[in-house]
């Protein structure tokens, strides 16, 4: 559906992207995360056609935005740190302006609006000019106008930045229900723990750069390492931790830290026989943890 | 197309309705700065003086100038405001492409400008009692003006799109306008050969003999403010074209 190869962009003497491939397939949603100033939305500005490239290619569909407008049709977009909407106007009038402008006829505009007011729980709101908007309603709004005209792919800048809790899990069970109906998802935020819960791939960029890509499970699987958590009914009496000790357990108890492989897990449980274990699980990593390990490290 | 000009339509007639201050503005704006000319006119001349046929013409000249200025900054004005309030990638992302969307907002706009004009002509010809001509074929020569109007406005949205601040060009270049539009094409000197290539000079001319002196429709002169109006919209066209590539490929389409 996406297939961006070897994007190349430089401002000046400053290299905001190197040689970035990112792919996407329908149903996907790949989030790609990166600090401030790490090449970010250029690349999505390039991926959107508004940037063209140093070098690299681009393809929608199979169709270059840069080359063919109608490219866009299959694309929709809501941009970090903007309006992306007009203040004087409704938020009906708003859907069915940008409808059209993306290529819709204008009945089936607006009845598409109405159906995308309601599903945004702003059905309500359909005629309060947008300037009266919360900024949360108008962030979904903007989701609307990105939904518009029945997109494929969507490129998500930050779109659940500024929403209550409501509204942000009410917009993640949108870009949910919409990677369900086959739509391929860009999606970049800095709120990791949305990122861990919405994206089936991610993509870490730095200085312009891709540091790390793959599968979110893969890649959490791999930086939680073989780390494993011992909880124990009562602690462990100071002779008997000193003599495990030496078989790697750590901490002070009653939760302990095994670092090592299963053959030696299932030696320390061994030698652990017969004291009360109350949990033994795999240590699990978060995305956090993983953003900072990997920019820290790159 | 049809659809994008009617929400087109309906996004700068909802504009009107809503802010209707602005409307009164400007036509309460445009009005104070007429009879200023006028009378700073008259005293420059002295009581004695008298303007007769001149007022029609100044006054054909003035609302044909409101005209021009509206269909040529209004674009400029338009993205430049579009790129301070974030909308305009939006806009750019349409599979229209920005030129034709620009030119079908540009038509659309049209009607509000016409309003405009003929409310401002209402009371500039009620507050001097001047008596202007209104044919229906007057509309031939205005849209030619109009089309070379389109086409500076699109040189000069060029410049917003890369430079993004240029109110104040464009505020200078009003009086470039005037020049322009009261550029004489009488006589048979190189200046007035000259002033069939400059922009918006015949179809101007031909509307103020219409408009002040009743003349007939000069279809010779018409044919050749159609050519001009086209040839410079065309050059518009091509220089927004060249600006929008510049644009993309500097990252100058968003922040202002």
């Amino acid at each position: 559906m996406l297939e961006a190869t070897g994007l190349h962009k430089r401002f000046g003497t400053l290299v905001a992207v190197e040689g970035v491939s990112l792919h996407l397939a329908p149903g996907e949603v790949l989030a790609f995360l990166g600090p401030n100033g790490a090449g970010k939305t250029t690349t999505i500005k390039m991926l959107a056609g508004l940037l063209f490239p140093d070098r690299g290619r681009v393809h929608l569909m199979g169709k270059d935005p840069h080359r063919d407008p109608w490219a866009l049709r299959h694309l929709g977009a809501v941009l970090e740190g903007n309006r992306n909407v007009y203040w004087r106007m409704t938020a009906l009038e708003n859907l069915v302006y940008f409808g059209v402008a993306r290529g819709l006829r204008f009945a089936e505009a607006s009845q598409r609006a109405r159906n995308i007011l309601e599903q945004l729980g702003l059905a309500e709101k359909s005629h309060t000019e947008v300037r009266h908007l919360s900024r949360g309603m108008q962030q979904k709004l903007s989701l609307g106008v990105a939904l518009m005209h029945h997109p494929e792919l969507l490129l998500l800048d930050e779109p659940t930045l500024g929403l209550d809790v409501e509204s942000a899990l009410r917009v993640e069970e949108m870009v949910r229900e919409l990677a369900r109906e086959g739509k391929a998802i860009l999606l970049t935020t800095h709120q990791l723990e949305v990122a861990q819960r919405l994206a089936s791939r991610l993509a870490i960029i730095q200085r312009g750069k891709i540091v790390l890509e793959g599968r979110t499970t893969e890649v959490l699987g791999r930086f939680a390492g073989e780390h494993y958590l011992i909880e124990l009914e009562t602690p462990l009496p100071p002779e008997r931790l000193a003599a495990l000790r030496a078989l790697g357990l750590e901490g002070e108890g009653p939760s302990y830290v095994y670092q090592g492989d299963g053959e030696g897990l299932w030696r320390l449980l061994e030698a652990l026989k017969p004291w009360p274990l109350k949990k033994v699980a795999r240590a699990e990593t978060d995305l956090l943890e993983v953003f900072l390990k990997v920019v820290g490290r790159a | 197309m049809l659809d994008l000009f009617w929400v087109e339509f309906k996004r700068s007639w909802l504009n009107l309705r809503r802010y209707p201050s602005e409307f009164v503005g400007a036509v309460v704006t445009f009005s104070i700065l007429f009879l200023l000319l006028f009378l700073g006119a008259r005293f420059l001349a002295g009581p004695s003086a008298e303007f007769g046929e001149r007022t029609e013409a100044l006054l054909a000249g003035f609302l044909l100038w409101t005209l021009t200025l509206f269909s040529y900054s209004s674009l400029s004005f338009g993205l430049s405001e579009e790129a301070q309030t974030g909308t305009l990638e939006q806009v750019f992302l349409t599979p229209y492409g920005p030129i034709p969307l620009l030119l079908v907002r540009n038509l659309a706009g049209l009607g509000t400008q016409l309003l405009l004009m003929g409310t401002i002509a209402l009371v500039l010809l009620l507050i001097t009692g001047a008596r202007l001509s209104f044919t229906p074929l007057l509309l031939l020569p205005i849209m030619t003006v109009l089309l070379g109007g389109y086409g500076l406005g699109f040189a000069m949205a060029s410049l917003a799109l890369l430079f993004k601040r240029v109110q104040q060009l464009v505020g200078i270049s009003q009086f470039l306008l005037i020049f322009l539009l009261q550029y004489p094409l009488e006589g048979s000197g190189w200046l007035a050969k000259l002033g069939y290539f400059l922009p918006l000079v015949p179809g101007a001319d031909l509307t103020r003999q219409m408009m002040a002196k009743e003349a007939t429709l000069d279809w010779g002169l018409l044919g050749l403010a159609l050519i001009n109006g086209l040839a410079y919209l065309a050059l518009g066209i091509v220089a927004f074209s060249r600006a929008v590539r510049a644009a993309k490929r500097r990252g100058l389409l968003f922040g202002y």
